[in-house]
Formats: C-alpha cells, structure tokens, sequence
C-alpha cells in the first residue's frame, strides 16, 4: 500500500522535477541540460511580456473570483428560501453553467459577443454626442472577466448552498426570535458560518480563472493571458523561460495554498 | 422590503449574468448552426440542416472523444482510489495533512506546463530513451493515443483522488473495526461497507473528470500531434483555421446534447447503485 | 491644408500637432505620422545631409508584437532592437496563413507586425484587415533592389501593402540514415514510402496548402488545384497515410531533431537549418510539383503601436540586421543589397538557392486556396478523420 502511494507521488512529481530541473539550464534548449544557470529566472522577470501577462491574469482571476464570491453568495442565500418555477430555472441555470465544457463557454461568447457588439457599436456611434470618439466595444479584459465570472458564480453558488443545508436553522430562528432584523441576522449568524465556504469558493474560483487557457483563447481579444504566453511560447520552440514560469508559479501557489490552510484551521473550521 | 422583493434583488445580478454571458451566447450558437458559411467565412444566416447533416465528417473526433474520456475517467478513478483509501484510513495522522497538499500541487502549476513536460517525457529522448538502454528498442510513445491518455491522467488524478478522500475520510472506524472484529476478511469489509459508503465520492470524481474530459483540447493537441483529435479539437480548428462558423456551431450543439444526454444516463445509474441526490455534487 | 493628409484626418492631424508642441512626441514622429516626413524626405532626398536617419531613434513604447512562423528569426536581431529602441519584441508563432486570418477575422489581436504569405494579400486588403504601408517610414526600404518576382504580391491595384521578407520553398526533408544513405524527390516517394517503411515517422503541415498540395502533386494535379474530383483524389490519400504519420504539425524541427520523425514537409529554410546541424537530413524539391513562396512583412490595421510596427519592420528591412536573419533562418532574400552580403558558399548553397530547373516544376499559392470553403474542410476532416 505504501509503496503504492509512493508510485503515485513519483508519477506526480516527476514531470514537476522535471520542469523544475530544466529551469536551471544554462543553454538555450529545453530538452537538453546544458550547465546550471539561474539566467532564465532573471530574463524571465524583466521581460515585460511575462510581467503583463501574469498582471492580466493577476487582475482577471481577482476580479472575476471576487464577482463570482459576491453575487454567487447572493444567489445562494436568496435561493434558500425560494421554491417553484424561479427556483427550478435558477437550478438549470446552473447546472448548465457548470456542466458546459469550457470551450463551448468560449466560442459561445466569443461569437455571441462579436455578434451583439456588431449590433451595438453603430447603435452607440449614432447615439453619442457630435464631436466625440463614441466608444466601442470589443473582446477584452471585460470579456474575459464576465465570462470567468459566469461559470465561477454557479460554482461558488454550489459551494455555499452546500453549506447553508448543513447549517443550523434554529440559530436563525433564535436570532428573528430575538428581534434582529434580517440584515443583522444575515451578518452576525449566517455570514460567519458561510464564511469559511465563501473563502474556499472564492480560492477555488481564482485557481480555475488562473489556470485557464481554452476560454481565454477565444474571449480574451487582444490581452494576453499567463497561460495564453505559455502556450504561443510553447509552439515557437521553446526556452527554459517556460520552466521558469511554471517553477515559480508552482512555488508561489504552494506558498498560498500553505497560507490558505493555516488560515482555515485557525479559523476553526473545516470547508468542503 | 418584503421577504420576495429582497430575494429577487440579490438573484438579480446572478441572474442578468447567466442571461447575458451563458443564455445570449448559446442561443446564438443555435441559431449559428442552422446557418451557412460565408464564401470568406464566419457565417451566413439561414434556416438549413446541412451542417447537422455534414455531422458524420466529425465522426471520428466523437468517436475519440467518447472512448478516450470514459477509458481515462476510469483510470484516473483505479489509480486515484487506492491512493484516496491509503490517505483516509492507512496514512499516519502525522502526515496526512502533508500527504494531502502534494495531491494538491501538481493541479496548482498549469495544466499546459505539465503536458509540457509530458512533450520531452514520452518523446524520443525521454522514457523510450531509458527503454532502449534496458534493451526495449523502437517504442514510440508521443502523439499517440497513450500518450493522450497518460496526460488525461496525469492532468486530472487530483480532482479525483480528493471527492473519494472526503467521502472515505468521513467513514466510521469503528465500522471497519466492527467488521473485522467480527471475523470478516479484510477484502469483505472493503466490498460490503468501504467500497458502498465511498460511492458518493467515486460518482462526483467521476462525474468532474468526465465533463472536463468531454471537452478537452489542450491534452490532445500537446500530446497527439494532431493525430488524436478531441471534439474540442475540431472545433478549435473549425473556428480557428477553416472559419466554419455555422458548422462549427453545430458541432458545438451536438457536444453540448451528446454530454447532457451521458450525464442524465450517468446520474441515473449512480442513484441506483445508492448514492443520494444530495451526494453527487460537484465539489 | 487640405483635409485629408496622407490618410490622416484634420482632426488627428491637429491632435498630433498639440502633443508635438506639448513635447509628448518627436519631431521625427510627427513628421512621420503626419505624412509631412514624406515631403522632406522628397525634398531632403536632394540634399545629402536632409536624408532622414533610420526611424527608430525616437520613442515607439516599450513594446511591438511580431506574429510569425516557426524559426523564422535571429534571436539575437530582436535584442539588438530591444537595445536601440527600449521596444521589447514578442513573438507570436502560427502554423499556417488560415490561422492567422481567421484569428484577425475573429477580432483584435494586439498584434503590430505579421508575415504573410503571397497569396494572401488579396483577401487581407478585401477584407479590410491590412494597413497599406507608408513607404516614408521605411527609409530602408528599396523598392528597386527587390526581384520584382518576390516582390510583386506585397501590392495590391497599386498600393503597397507588404515589404519582402524572404522567400523560398516548400520540399521534402528526409534523414538519409534511415534509407540506406538515399533521400527522396518526389511526393510520389514521399507518400510511398511514408505508407511502407517510415510508417510513423512522417510529419505532415497542419496547413492546407503544402498538405493538400503535395498529395495533389502526388497525383500529378496542380498545387493549388480547387477541383472537386481531384481534391477527392487528394482527401483519399491523405485519409490513407493518416494512420502512419508522426504528426500533423507545422513545427516540424523538434522531432526531426530528437530522431522521432523521419521524413517530413519542410520549408527549405528549415531544411538548411537542419541539414547544418544534422548533415544525414536531406533537403528536396519534389520533381513532381510543391510550392514556391515569398514571405512580405505587414502591419494589421488592428494595430495599436504603429511606430513601433514601422520601427521594427524598417530595422528588419536594414541589410546589416537581413543578412543575419539570412545566415540563421537559411531562406533566399529577395533584396539585392542584402545578397551581395552573403558568403560565397551561401549563395552557392543548393538549399538556399537550388538551381533553376529544379523550381521550374513549382507554383505559387493561388489566392482561391485561401478561401476555398471544400479545401479548408478537406483539411480540417483530415485531421478529425
């Protein structure tokens, strides 16, 4: 058994070592070990196109992990005491939301937005003032962002429905008993026992908005995302700049992911 | 503010969100797909079948699609579950905790960087390399279906091994204890009580492996060489290189149906192996 | 004044005015943007000493956006611009001239400088993705030094849209070692003997036009051919090699490099490039047909950094920098000045510049292939099939 738990971490950790490995090399190539070397880590970060990228995606997955968090907690709560048809299409909604593939996600708004933009942007150039640069839309942060948003809330949604079932009613009871108004209830009973599910919600919605490449691709426009760079990096023959890249993020998610846990365990309680 | 009016103002931007950026866009898809290409492509609006009826040209990307995501949903689930088992009831307490964050870490670098390193890995240079010094010459590895195949496993083992975890952890000791107190074989514990009472946990990994895979791209184009090709890869290339966009909205339409419809069955034969509704969700 | 200056309107002429008195640009820049550096560059043309100095002394941000081809650069050229100018170069790599349309066709891109093919510049400027180029910003630019040849497709009903970058051609590498020391030269052999026994060693373009193309040429039909019946031909043998390809990728170097492919369509630039560091890779012009190009650097109208697009095209265009990019990528230069650069043995090279009954038998791409709807499926269901 423990041997083969072993197995399974070396399978894990290999390709890591690897990457890891080779972001030390001295040479140009990325499959050959060529002297060590830390060079690539400095070329890495003075290249304004790693920088940029890693801001966009920096900016993108706060944001989008921060309107999911808020809206999809609204949603939540909201639908706790809601029942029938509103309740039943929200329920599809979201499990549309979740169950779509990724790329679907993407191409639907790429070609949906460039679509609705093609309608408005000469609506808007009628309607603005003489004389001023009308504005106009298209794909970008903001589409990025709304799009990660929108699969991210239904997740976030999920995760707290599931704690708000498993959470004591009658502290609420007691608390409308007591006279509280709803908003007090809501601040001082039901937000600190969610909390902990908001926050696992809202780490969780910004891994996915990190990590992910397939809806970038289509909707991102003309930004580039960190993993959109590694990607084009990827195809032009590649330098041990991507090692350097996936070593670092490797080491900075590690140190959150330890942060996060000793945050929650001194929070007392256990997500999930 | 009665109790209904504040419930419909916090659905309000959930709901004007899922409207403009899922309902918008997938109605376009759809009518998208009843549409013609234009001679320049992108797409021409019309009311036609041609595009559902050129379907069969993508037949063998379905085809990939709906092998390789079921064979790697069950792999990821037998190489995950004795690891998932050893975390929850043999590991050391001690260790658990440590055990548990290195599952994690591999899914927090990019999925692309770790196919990446698969590229070097499985190509020439890499394991058939090894091979050929122990004797074993010729093996090709990269841009074939294995290869696929490892990188699905690889990419999603931790979203697997965590549900089954969770539902493992929460089992009773005592039971097993019971169980083997009572004189039951080791093997009979794990079939009559470990096994049903982690099924939750099996059906929701198996059910988030399974969506992500049915909709993979990154995976075959890093590790297929344009040989293994996923729906998703067709579609890639319907929009991005052949700029098909009223077939390639058809494709996408038929993914969408062709997965609502596997997970209905799915669910469906999950609730009768036992597990609750409430059991089966995702995360 | 009149009201429209070289393509700029009053209104931003007069806004370029008010930063160039504000100081946020440089005469040099303003002169250039305003098309009034055309006049002096006519006017100074006369007078030695008025003769405009490369334009990439004033500032162009910190930033241009290259979309390219796989190994197509001199890395070292790149940084060279990044210390003359302060503008960082990235470099986007594509697989194939569909790629890059349909990518510019689908939105903004954020790119300032991309490389063309021939037989693209027709539907770009139809579809009004491309900025015509103003020659006055490209004081390295020599119209007269270019072989008209290569030339010729970067004008579109006489505006110029795209300067030369190189050209070449697309042939056949093969590693000798795994044929008894022999190499092939025709798509005949190629396809034969990729069904026999390379089977799993060839690579093939994910690009319909030398993909689709060579199959044709392995029939005997034309290169660019849009014939139903002989696309038909085309689609049977290349469903029927499928199954022993090594990969349908347009970056073939990597694994002709690390012995895991065989034989492989290749651009005779990467096959010199090859040919150099592995001697037993073979480079050939298929007898039997194949494909003659010519690259032209271009600017997006999408564009937003357009001096620095202008900047790092006319750097490129400076045969000091072309002559390096020359002796790495390994590809012809159609620029005279550039040519009379080279090594001997470069321009005796028969990869570099095979002799001319050997490019007699190939063909340009036709513009048709671009947008022919039955090849763009023929392709994407070869590579689904």
């Amino acid at each position: 058994m423990r041997l083969y738990a072993f197995c399974v971490y070396l399978f894990l950790y290999i390709p890591i070592g690897v990457i890891a490995l080779f972001s030390f090399n001295a040479g140009r190539h990325a499959s050959q070990m060529q002297g060590f070397s830390t060079k690539w880590y400095g070329k890495t970060l003075s290249n304004p196109f790693v920088m940029d990228a890693l801001e966009t995606s920096l900016i993108v997955a706060f944001t989008s992990a921060l309107c999911a968090s808020v809206f999809g907690t609204m949603a939540a709560v909201a639908l706790q005491g809601i029942r029938g048809p509103l309740r039943t299409a929200f329920d599809m909604l979201i499990y549309i939301a979740v169950m779509i593939p990724g790329i679907v996600i993407g191409i639907a708004t790429l070609i949906g937005l460039v679509t609705v933009f093609d309608q408005l942007n000469p609506l808007l150039a009628a309607l603005w003032p003489e004389g001023l640069n009308p504005p106009k839309l298209r794909m970008g942060m903001g589409s990025l962002i709304a799009a990660h948003t929108m699969f991210l809330m239904a997740l976030v949604v999920i995760i707290v429905r599931a704690r708000l079932v498993g959470m004591d009613r009658s502290l609420i009871e007691a608390s409308s008993d007591l006279y509280a108004t709803p908003m007090g209830t809501f601040m001082q009973v039901t937000l600190p026992m969610i909390f902990p599910a908001i926050l696992a919600g809202f780490l969780l919605s910004f891994t996915f908005s990190f990590d992910d490449f397939i809806i970038a691709f289509f909707v991102a426009g003309s930004e580039t995302t960190l993993p959109i760079y590694v990607f084009s990096s990827i195809r032009r023959g590649v330098t041990p700049e991507i090692n350097a890249i996936g070593t670092m993020v490797l080491s900075v998610s590690l140190l959150l992911l330890i942060a996060a846990q000793l945050l929650l365990q001194r929070g007392g309680h256990k997500s999930k | 503010m009665t109790q209904r009016t504040r419930n419909w103002l916090l659905l309000a931007p959930a709901g004007a969100w899922f409207m403009v950026m899922l309902i918008i866009p997938l109605t376009v898809v759809f009518i998208f797909s009843f549409g013609e290409r234009a001679p320049s492509g992108g797409v021409v609006l019309a009311f036609t079948f041609e595009q559902y009826g050129n379907l069969p040209a993508r037949w063998a990307a379905f085809k990939n699609t709906m092998t390789l995501a079921p064979i790697g949903t069950l792999s990821a689930l037998l190489i995950a579950y004795p690891l998932a088992y050893f975390l929850a009831v043999k590991a050391n307490p001690k260790w658990k905790t440590i055990l548990l964050v290195l599952v994690i870490v591999p899914f927090w670098t990019s999925i692309l960087i770790r196919s990446y390193a698969w590229i070097f890995l499985l190509g020439g240079r890499g394991i058939p390399a090894l091979l050929d010094v122990i004797g074993i010459e010729g093996v090709r590895l990269i841009n074939t279906p294995f290869a696929v195949l490892v990188g699905i496993i690889y990419g999603y083992l931790p979203l697997m091994v965590f549900p089954i975890y969770v539902s493992l952890d929460k089992l009773d000791k005592r039971l097993l204890e019971a169980s083997s107190d009572l004189g039951a074989k080791s093997w009979k514990t794990f079939l009559q009580i470990t096994l049903p009472l982690s099924i939750p946990g099996i059906a929701t990994g198996c059910m988030l492996v399974f969506i992500l895979l049915m909709g993979e791209y990154l995976i075959p184009a890093m590790l297929g060489g344009g040989k293994v090709f996923f729906v998703g890869n067709a579609l890639v290339d319907l929009f991005l290189q052949s700029r098909n966009w009223a077939y390639g909205s058809a494709v996408a339409v038929t993914l969408v149906v062709v997965m609502l419809i596997t997970v209905t069955i799915y669910m469906r034969l999950i609730y009768r192996l036992g597990a609750s509704r409430e059991d089966v969700s995702i995360m | 004044m009149t009201k429209d200056i070289n393509n700029i309107s009053k209104k931003e002429f007069l806004e370029k005015l008010e930063s160039y008195r504000n100081g946020s640009i440089t005469r040099r820049h303003f002169l250039n943007v305003t098309g009034l550096g055309a006049a002096t560059a006519v006017l100074g043309g006369t007078v030695p000493g008025l003769r405009p100095t490369p334009a990439f002394a004033g500032d162009i941000g910190d930033r241009v956006v290259l979309a390219t081809w796989p190994n197509y650069h001199d890395v070292a050229n790149f940084d060279a611009f990044t210390e003359t100018t302060g503008a960082h170069v990235q470099v986007n790599v594509f697989g194939s001239n569909e790629e890059m349309l349909a990518k510019l066709q689908a939105g903004a891109t954020g790119w300032d400088v991309y490389v063309p093919t021939n037989y693209t510049f027709e539907d770009y400027v139809k579809e009004d993705l491309i900025e015509p180029l103003d020659v006055s910003r490209l004081p390295n630019y020599d119209a007269a030094a270019f072989e008209p040849r290569y030339a010729e497709a970067g004008s579109v009903n006489g505006t110029l849209y795209g300067v030369p970058k190189n050209w070449g051609s697309t042939g056949m590498a093969i590693n000798t070692k795994h044929n008894d020391g022999k190499a092939i030269s025709s798509w005949k052999e190629f396809f034969d003997i990729t069904m026999d026994k390379f089977s799993g060693r060839t690579v093939v373009h994910d690009y319909q036009l030398t993909t689709i193309g060579s199959a044709l040429n392995y029939h005997g039909y034309s290169f660019n051919s849009v014939n139903p019946g002989e696309l038909a031909d085309a689609e049977k043998l290349l469903i029927a090699v499928k199954p022993h390809l090594f990969a349908i990728t347009s970056d073939y170097q990597p694994p002709m490099r690390n012995g895991d492919a065989w034989l492989t369509i290749c651009w005779s630039g990467d096959g010199k490039q090859l040919n150099s560091d592995i001697p037993e890779i073979h480079y050939a012009l298929g007898s039997d047909g194949g494909e003659i190009w010519s690259d032209y650097y271009a600017i997006p109208k999408s564009s937003e950094r357009k001096d620095a697009a202008y900047a790092l095209i006319n750097f490129m265009l400076d045969p000091n920098v072309n002559v390096k990019e020359v002796l790495t990528h390994g590809y012809p230069t159609a620029d005279s000045r550039t040519y009379d650069m080279l090594p001997a043995d470069l321009k005796n090279d028969p990869i570099i510049f095979p002799a001319q009954d050997l490019l007699s038998p190939l063909e340009f791409g036709a513009a048709v292939t671009l947008t022919d709807p039955n090849r763009a499926e023929l392709m994407a269901r070869f590579k689904s099939a």
